[in-house]
């Protein structure tokens, strides 16, 4: 399964590649995480409560990121298990493009669910899974607006 | 006659024999609520067995770690492989001659496959301990399409039978290869292809679902440590067989092992064979020494226990210009999934698929059948249906229809002129068979004229020409079949299930008072056994019908026989039944003479009694002669009046049929409506036609369901993406449409009363004429060839493609 969209972020690229590094911004960002854990610059470990359908379950996995072509790509791979409930890994590649003060971000993320949570919710995961991308890039561009804004504010 | 004997017609009518619409004696108790099904079961101290499953289809398990289950307080034992190692159950003999992991041992390879046993003190502790396993994996690349499981670089995925080059079937040439099964004449056929006027050659598809059963798999073991006896209840198809493998596998000696089959909810080949469930019930018992449970919910059933068909069945037709066929061939790839746990006949790897030429004469015929292994629950078994007799049905059914498009004739017609006729019989088929009776042009011609065929394809042609006019949206499929079933297995010498020759039995005991209980190695789970071997017992020794008890089920009480499955319960434990009513006869027809005074030769029977020949009024009823027999002393003869027979069938029988669906297609939404569903069934002697129309009536509906959208599919990872009743199509009374029933009646000549099984010809009938209809109703445009389940979306489909909406 692969989602893809485009945002348009008021803040500054570098200032948008920082936050996508950010556990504490991260956190707050990807609905359902409980905790988020630094290991190393590159490696997170994260829990997090995913609902589709009638099946909740608390998933631990581990996340990858790739900080290569920083500050124009950001790209994360990750897996995480869910116990009875099954298993999901993913990836997304994260483009930013400068346009004046603003960034565009343009995400292509990718999806797949095994297990249980993928047979009780086989009709719900296409659009669950495009739900929660479209729910964390939201969360993420106010939370680096609001940010944006509030240093913009203090200068 | 004297006037204590009322006509024979009245006193046969008393009897409720055969040809008697007798209501069903198991209906009190099931329309009540009163049936005693396994899950009914509760013995003191009982505890409840669930499993770990695996998420992934194709996993290494690295490790299993049951701490944290083990002390939710509760939880009495888990088990993993590592436990039944050491007894050697960690691997169980499947039916096809492979071997299945019980539980998983260093991989998994299916989805939802058995991993680790947890035992506590209730249902739902044990659901909960479930979820505190923690099994670390490893994941493996998944193979699902089973023509990429011989690529070369395809990964192994039965490592234990690596480097392995010969299976139960023969040569392996793959690792992931299970067997190839051939059967007619290769050359032959090949060069009636090369040379026929007319080649129709097409890919049908016969996809992969699930028996369902209502009640689903599950059992209770109990090891009794102070008499060393082991009582195993459960939904068994085969309660003797089961008895033997449990005997075979644990060590346990058999007469110290008793299996009960009580009411069982539904089977559908689906409870045939051994499951992973069964032996950790037992383990568990015999660990705990308390009785253990275990009963699958939904989705295991549906995902893990037993699935029916999956087999991609290349066809070739070779005909004349004007429709004489005149050769078939047929490569078969089998999707057996990760085990091969097919239930058929030991000699018999793609059952009777070699049925596949139908009911038509056709000179020569080759069929190949290539089994292979995928990350697929294992099965293969003949959901309401002799073994791939279904599919073998569909296929000819099916070819039949591209063979018309192809020579731009009236299927109908074509079917007509290529049956076998009618003195053609006993007949002898291209791929190996002895069909035994038929007459398929009057079952044909009778079918064609109630529905007025003539009159359905003018109608047909008027709703073309208005759809095409714009005046209307919907399109008429018209839907024939004619199929030709072999079932009743079967004759010793040829078939087996490991080794146990596949006849069956039945033991009778006539009381003093002259009431009979009889007992049969056969197993009923909806067929109403009860009602209809009662029947042929009626017929054969003139007591009533009501006045026997049969029964079936208790290894410890029934006589060994193989069980229910492949419409094999009236072919042979009905003509084992009618054999062991004629022992009776034979041994009261002396007690009889012997009251009368007269010699054996003297006497004759009459519905329920001898009389003397030529003095009627001169007699000794059924009824006499069993107190006779158990109240003074009769020279020569033994006292009491029983009686058993183990029935080896000389051949199988051969029930056909004619079917015909009348079906509306809306072309915007892929909706369809049953119009009109006609269903002649020709079972050989018909015994209640009551229970025969039931019987045809669930068949057709289970047809129904499996044409037009129940499905068991997988995605690219193995994910079982229909493993609940939402996605798992089973229709209920606002999907199902009206049938009309009729029949023709053409007794088996070799069956004690001529009757051939009737169980099983709805399935095997109705799947081809509901996907005729659908194709039949896009044949206009140009359609030839699409696959099962024709649920909404994939009809819209086909209209789509062929720009039927604009």
């Amino acid at each position: 399964m692969e989602m893809n969209d485009e945002i348009r972020i008021e803040a500054p690229r570098s200032r948008v590649y920082e936050a996508l590094n950010d556990p504490a911004i991260l956190k707050e960002c990807i609905p359902g995480c409980e905790e988020l854990t630094q290991h190393s610059d590159t490696e997170l470990e994260a829990k997090v409560v995913l609902k589709i359908g009638p099946v909740k379950a608390r998933f631990g996995g581990n996340v990858t990121l790739d900080k290569t072509n920083a500050p124009e790509r950001y790209s994360l791979a990750g897996e995480g298990s869910g116990g009875v409930a099954g298993f999901a890994k993913g990836g997304a590649d994260v483009d930013l493009e400068e346009d004046g003060d603003a960034t565009v971000l343009r995400y292509t993320a990718t999806a797949d669910i095994g297990g249980k949570i993928a047979q009780l919710g086989s009709r719900l995961i296409n659009s669950t899974a495009n739900r929660l991308a479209g729910q964390f890039f939201k969360r993420f561009k106010d939370e680096v607006e609001r940010e944006s804004v509030s240093v913009d504010s203090s200068a | 006659m004297n006037e204590m004997s009322p006509p024979k017609a009245e006193r046969a009518a008393a009897l409720k024999g055969l040809g008697s619409a007798r209501k069903r004696v198991e209906d009190a108790r099931f329309t009540q609520g009163k049936g005693n099904y396994v899950d009914d079961l509760k013995l003191p101290g009982m505890l409840f067995g669930d499993f770990v499953r695996s998420p992934y289809a194709h996993a290494r398990v690295k490790s299993i770690n049951a701490d944290k289950a083990k002390e939710l307080p509760g939880v009495v034992a888990v088990l993993t492989a590592e436990d039944l190692a050491p007894l050697n159950l960690h691997w169980m003999p499947t039916l096809a001659g492979d071997k299945q992991m019980v539980l998983a041992d260093g991989k998994v390879l299916f989805q939802g496959q058995e991993v680790a046993f947890v035992v506590a003190e209730d249902r739902y502790i044990a659901a909960d301990a479930v979820e505190l396993v923690e099994v670390d994996y490893e994941e493996l690349p998944v193979v699902t399409d089973p023509f990429k499981a011989e690529a070369e670089d395809a990964p192994v995925l039965r490592e234990d039978l690596e480097g392995k080059m010969e299976g139960a079937h023969g040569p392996r040439r793959h690792h992931n290869h299970i067997f190839t099964w051939e059967q007619g004449d290769k050359a032959s056929t090949e060069s009636v292809l090369g040379s026929a006027e007319v080649v129709a050659e097409e890919m049908v598809y016969y996809h992969r679902t699930h028996p369902c059963p209502l009640e689903t798999c599950g059992c209770v073991a109990s090891m009794d440590k102070v008499n060393g006896k082991l009582t195993l209840h459960g939904t068994f198809q085969a309660p003797h067989a089961v008895r033997t493998v449990a005997s075979l596998i644990s060590g346990i000696a058999e007469h110290n092992i008793r299996v009960i089959s009580p009411d069982i909810g539904g089977g559908f080949g689906n409870k045939v064979g051994v499951y992973s469930g069964y032996i950790c019930a037992i383990v568990a018992s015999i660990v705990t020494g308390v009785p253990v449970k275990w009963i699958e919910d939904r989705m295991e059933n549906l995902m893990s226990t037993a699935f029916a068909r999956d087999y991609w069945m290349k066809g070739k037709i070779a005909a004349t210009k004007d429709g004489k066929i005149t050769g078939l061939w047929c490569h078969v790839t089998a999707d057996h999934g990760a085990f091969d746990a097919c239930a058929d006949p030991t000699k018999f790897p793609a059952g009777f698929f070699n049925i596949c030429t139908g009911s038509y004469d056709i000179p020569v015929a080759y069929l190949a059948v290539d089994g292979v292994y995928t990350n697929k629950a294992p099965g293969g078994v003949a959901y309401r249906c002799s073994f791939r007799v279904t599919e073998a049905a569909y296929f000819i059914e099916r070819m039949i229809e591209v063979l018309a498009i192809k020579l731009d004739m009236d299927a109908a017609e074509l079917r007509a002129k290529n049956f076998i006729k009618k003195d053609q019989f006993p007949y002898n088929s291209a791929l190996g068979w002895e069909y035994d009776s038929g007459d398929y042009h009057t079952a044909w011609d009778k079918a064609l004229k109630a529905v007025d065929y003539e009159g359905l394809r003018k109608e047909q042609a008027q709703r073309i020409e208005d759809f095409k006019a714009g005046k209307t949206r919907k399109l008429i499929g018209i839907g024939l079949t004619h199929f030709t079933e072999i079932v009743g297995a079967g004759p010793v010498k040829n078939c087996d299930i490991l080794g146990l020759g596949m006849f069956d039995s039945c033991e009778i005991r006539i009381h003093p008072t002259g009431s009979a209980i009889a007992r049969l190695g056969t197993i009923s789970q909806g067929q109403g056994h009860a009602t209809t071997f009662a029947q042929i017992l009626a017929s054969e020794i003139g007591i009533p019908a009501d006045d026997i008890t049969v029964e079936e089920g208790d290894t410890d009480t029934a006589p060994y026989g193989l069980g229910t499955y492949g419409s094999r319960s009236t072919p042979v434990a009905g003509a084992a039944t009618a054999m062991a009513g004629r022992k009776i006869r034979a041994k009261a027809q002396m007690i009889a003479a012997y009251l009368l005074e007269v010699h054996d030769d003297d006497v004759e029977w009459d519905v329920d009694r001898f009389v003397v020949k030529g003095a009627p009024e001169r007699f000794k009823t059924m009824k006499e002669v069993a107190f006779a027999s158990y109240n003074q002393p009769i020279p020569g003869v033994e006292p009491g009046l029983e009686a058993v027979s183990y029935y080896d069938p000389p051949n199988m029988t051969y029930p056909f049929g004619a079917y015909i669906c009348v079906m509306e297609i809306d072309v915007d939404t892929g909706e369809h409506k049953i119009r009109q569903f006609y269903a002649l069934d020709d079972c050989g002697t018909r015994i209640n036609p009551m229970i025969i129309e039931g019987q045809v009536h669930g068949g057709l509906t289970e047809a129904l369901a499996i044409t037009m959208g129940q499905e068991i599919a997988y995605d690219d990872m193995g994910n079982v993406k229909t493993g609940t009743l939402m996605d798992f199509f089973v229709p209920t009374s606002w999907e199902t449409p009206h049938y009309t029933t009729d029949f023709t009646v053409t007794p088996s000549p070799h069956h004690p009363i001529g009757a051939k099984g009737v169980g099983e010809s709805p399935n095997v009938g109705g799947v081809p004429a509901f996907s005729n209809a659908v194709h039949d109703a896009f044949r206009p445009f140009g359609l030839v060839q699409s696959h099962m389940p024709h649920d909404h979306w994939r009809i819209w489909k086909i209209a789509h493609d062929f720009g039927l909406h604009g």
